[in-house]
């Protein structure tokens, strides 16, 4: 049951059909995992506190940067050298009082991970390299997590969906099949931050719209965003028989 | 035959495949994602898919920011 406070904090939930009661309360009961709070994490974590998902866990072991700021924005140059996740939590709560948020302020090892996996009903893989991307996505296959992946470089994003509680679902590997570090990343190749910041967003929304109940329209897709033009183009990702993460062997 | 990479249409002998594509253009394997007429073709399916007169194809690198 909503308090009052609740029925207040989230009016404009409650006047939406695809969502009303029914879908805050899912909201309230909802445990996400975030893993990464830059670029991608910050837009995700605040939209995802202010719609009320009830347990969210941060994971990040950065400490913020006067670099990071230009795109980074659950964080201000007074919070200079401060734990990522320790000052995006007290963000959040200032936010958002009725819900519940951890921190993990370390690079997870693959244990560590697969109980927080046990924990969680969604993760976004908000991280900035290319060996984390793997890691999570084996992790999310294993436990069979539904997983929503971000990634921006310059004016570029891209987005996709696995909901890896269906066996016959594609994985991130099956796209990208090698972890070697030949891509790009924010330190090496720039960003613009709206760039980031739209596609981080937009796995916040992926994310309300799981919790609700309502179909994603990105699943096993990846969603190509184009900053210049503001095109987006669409593919489908096929799982791959032979993947080594997900395939039968 | 005629195809398209990246809206742009180019000359393209019969019967290549999606690594010779890429060797052609000089592109590189690792880190590539190919897609015909908007379908992601896996890794391990590069060496059997022929590409055919008219098709869509783009290429596009994995990206790791955030
Ligand atoms: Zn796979």
């Amino acid at each position: 049951m909503l308090n009052d406070d609740e029925l207040l904090r989230y009016s404009r939930h409650l006047l939406l059909e695809d969502v009303g009661e029914t879908g805050q309360q899912a909201l309230k009961n909802a445990k996400v995992l975030i893993i990464g709070m830059g670029g991608l994490g910050s837009p995700a974590s605040l939209y995802l506190a202010a719609a009320g998902v009830g347990h969210i866990v941060l994971n990040d072991f950065d400490h913020i940067e006067v670099s990071n700021l230009q795109r980074q924005i659950s964080y201000q140059s007074d919070d200079i050298g401060e734990a990522k996740v320790e000052v995006a939590k007290r963000k959040l709560q200032q936010i958002n009082p009725e819900i519940k948020v951890r921190s993990i302020n370390k690079a997870m090892p693959e244990m560590q991970l697969t109980m927080e996996l046990i924990m969680a009903d969604l993760v976004l893989d908000c991280t900035d390299n290319m060996a984390s991307r793997q890691l999570i996505n084996k992790a999310c296959v294993d436990a069979k997590v539904p997983l929503i992946v971000g990634a921006a470089i310059r004016f570029e994003g891209q987005l996709m969906f696995f909901d890896h509680s269906e066996t016959d679902s594609p994985c991130y590997h099956c796209l990208f099949p090698s972890s070697e570090e030949q891509t790009l990343n924010c330190s090496n190749a720039g960003i613009i931050g709206p760039v980031v910041g739209t596609i981080g967003t937009l796995q916040a929304l992926e994310a309300i719209k799981y919790f609700v109940g309502l179909p994603s329209g990105i699943k096993n897709k990846l969603k190509l965003f184009d900053g210049k033009s503001l095109d987006w183009q669409t593919f489908t990702i096929n799982k791959d028989p032979k993947c080594t993460v997900c395939g039968q062997h | 035959m005629k195809i398209h990479v990246n809206e742009q249409t180019i000359e393209l002998a019969e019967n290549t495949n999606i690594e010779q594509l890429l060797t052609h253009l000089d592109k590189p394997f690792i880190g590539s994602a190919v897609a015909v007429n908007q379908d992601i073709i896996s890794r391990s399916h590069w060496a059997n898919t022929i590409i055919n007169e008219g098709d869509k194809i783009s290429l596009f690198q994995a990206i790791a920011g955030g």
